[in-house]
């Protein structure tokens, strides 16, 4: 395998508590993003998902968290350890972020137009040039109309075209990298349907690669190349699609066997025991432990398992991937 | 004849006046029989909420009626009179705002059985008690504030609090949407559940698949009017619609097996709309 664009290796994101030692959030995430390849990134509320993405772009410390170990190497640059003058080279640059909510990551109060000019201007374009790159960018997120939408507001949009203008925004600086963190969470279907349509040309297009942040599988299945999940602040299992579809990790095998869309209508749907530990109680060994019905006594002492290869590109972090494999 | 349970006769409701006036619900009819989940699908702004305002006597139709039984739930200047009105009761989408924050879930179904039922605080807590752990909310986590509780456990609560009632038809609008797989997974079992013991579900969703496992009949709305209705397994098989086709096409993976997405020019009126227009200017 050539080397990856993107490398996060046993990172470990805390947040500050004063003297006492940080609050663990995140812990043991491994992540390898190939270059033009679209990663999806699964896992309950609560995971991480949206810890690691923000160690991608250096915000994490605007909610009073930051790295305590492991590494996140882009390139040359190792982003675990970047200081603000880095990331200012790097956060909409090299890394562009799509948020789940358009209307939070857009300015109300800023043109449409104005909002991308912003992004362009980081690579050097002003003035009228920028004006026509806006206009151009609109374009190619497939918005009709570009040079009236350039003038208008974000509450002026609809939800979906505000996702195509912050996909826009996350295009305008040719970066190699874009953070799409839940894009079609609260969009209807049919939105949704088109939002990934648009993200997928657009990979194609760009060649850029993609990092999708969602908690619906099907939605993963359909997009991306391969996944990641995550459980209780730890990636538990990566693959493409087709390996992750017979899981080697039981709880990647209990979220697919609780997907609705294929179980027979009004059978019964099986479920995952419990909930994921909250942060500050995780016990020893294996955060899965309490909700597996795989468990075995060494599942519950030492550290939690880290991801080790089960086969080419494919990796668990459960001890017994035969098990999993054998019950499906 | 025995009338429906539960049945709306040519509903509409229209919102504002003058130029401004949005007609959310066009002369939409339903049934529902015990036991049975009716869906309604369609896209924001297709007016399913309203149309489930007014089946729980939340929102006064402008034309058509709603009867329980046979008997008008309209009448005079409220909904649901009498003893009516515990038969319909309704769960929100969004378990994050629709429980008291201040209140524990214990408390929150405590009031509805108080409510809707003379007893003294002591029968009030144990009903709710034991409804709650119905709904897998232990006792121990039933005392808690809806903040300490996830997501799925809070629309767990929010069904034991509909429930606490004692109703016959149960509306939920879009009781998934907001919580991860597994909790809706958990959910829809429990909807099963209680559709077996002959609760009739009215649930309104954009999800197709959600539909298509819990309801056998389902309703496709776009504009605030029905544009095809039948069995959900008929209508998922051969739409004749091309807007349920375009719904199903649009479900994640359903591109790939041939279908191509086609978005539908939106030439909706009204608020959200005037946005959206633009796009088809």
């Amino acid at each position: 395998m050539t080397a990856p664009l993107l490398d996060i290796r046993d990172l470990r994101i805390g947040i500050r508590r004063g003297r006492r030692p940080p609050l663990v959030i995140v812990d043991k995430a491994d992540l390898r993003l190939g270059r033009g390849e679209i990663h999806g990134l699964v896992g309950e509320s609560g995971s991480g998902k949206t810890m690691v993405c923000r160690s991608l772009i250096g915000t994490l410390s605007r909610r009073g968290a930051s790295v305590l170990s492991g590494s996140v190497r882009l390139g040359d640059l190792d982003l675990a350890t970047a200081d603000e003058a880095m990331w200012r080279t790097v956060r909409g640059r090299r890394i562009g972020y799509v948020t789940q909510s358009a209307l939070a990551g857009l300015n109300p109060v800023v043109t449409i137009g104005a909002q991308l000019k912003e992004a362009i201007r980081q690579t050097g374009t002003t003035g009228a040039d920028a004006d026509r790159r806006a206009v151009e960018l609109l374009d190619r997120v497939r918005i009709r109309r570009p040079e009236i939408v350039a003038r208008q507001h974000p509450h002026q949009l609809s939800g979906g075209m505000r996702q195509r203008v912050m996909i826009a925004c996350a295009i305008a600086t040719g970066p190699e990298i874009i953070v799409a963190d839940e894009p079609t969470t609260g969009l209807d279907v049919t939105v949704q349907a088109e939002i990934m349509k648009l993200l997928k040309a657009i990979q194609a297009e760009t060649g850029v690669s993609v990092i999708l942040v969602s908690h619906d599988l099907a939605l993963i299945d359909a997009v991306c190349d391969r996944i990641t999940i995550m459980h209780a602040g730890t990636c538990v299992e990566t693959g493409t699609v087709a390996q992750v579809a017979r899981p080697r990790h039981p709880y990647t095998a209990a979220l697919n066997r609780s997907r609705i869309e294929l179980a027979a209508p009004g059978s019964e749907l099986r479920t995952i025991r419990g909930r994921p530990p909250a942060v500050g109680t995780w016990a020893p060994g294996c955060r899965f432990a309490d909700r597996c019905d795989g468990a075995r006594p060494d599942c519950r002492t030492g550290e939690h398992p880290r991801l080790a290869p089960v086969a080419d590109g494919h990796m668990t972090a459960c001890p017994f991937p035969d098990a999993t494999e054998a019950a499906a | 004849m025995t009338p429906p349970l539960l049945r709306a006769t040519d509903v509409s409701v229209a919102f504002g006046r003058g130029a401004d006036r949005v007609r959310a619900v066009r002369g939409v009819s339903l049934a529902v029989e015990p036991g049975e989940s009716v869906g309604i699908v369609g896209e924001s702004g297709s007016g399913k909420s309203t149309l489930a305002r007014v089946l729980v006597g939340l929102q006064r139709p402008d034309e058509g009626t709603v009867e329980l039984r046979g008997r008008s739930v309209f009448e005079g200047e409220g909904a649901y009179p009498g003893a009516l009105r515990r038969q319909v009761q309704m769960v929100f989408q969004d378990p994050y705002t629709s429980l008291n924050p201040r209140m524990s879930a214990l408390d929150a179904v405590a009031e509805s059985v108080a409510f809707h039922d003379r007893c003294t605080r002591a029968q009030a807590r144990d009903r709710a008690l034991a409804l709650l752990g119905d709904m897998g909310i232990p006792p121990g986590d039933a005392v808690k504030k809806p903040r300490l509780l996830s997501g799925g456990q809070r629309q767990r609560v929010s069904v034991a609090r509909a429930l606490a009632a004692g109703p016959s038809v149960l509306v939920a609008d879009e009781p998934t949407s907001a919580i991860d797989q597994s909790a809706q997974a958990q959910l829809l079992n429990l909807f099963n559940r209680l559709l077996r013991d002959g609760l009739a579900i009215v649930l309104i969703s954009h999800n197709l698949a959600v539909i298509r496992y819990l309801s056998r009949r389902v309703h496709v709305m776009r504009d605030g009017e029905v544009v095809e209705e039948g069995e959900t397994e008929r209508i998922f098989g051969a739409p004749s619609h091309d807007y349920t086709r375009t719904l199903i096409a649009s479900i994640p993976g359903r591109e790939a097996a041939g279908t191509e997405v086609s978005p539908q020019p939106t030439t909706r009126d009204g608020n959200a709309d005037r946005r959206i227009d633009l796009q088809a200017l």
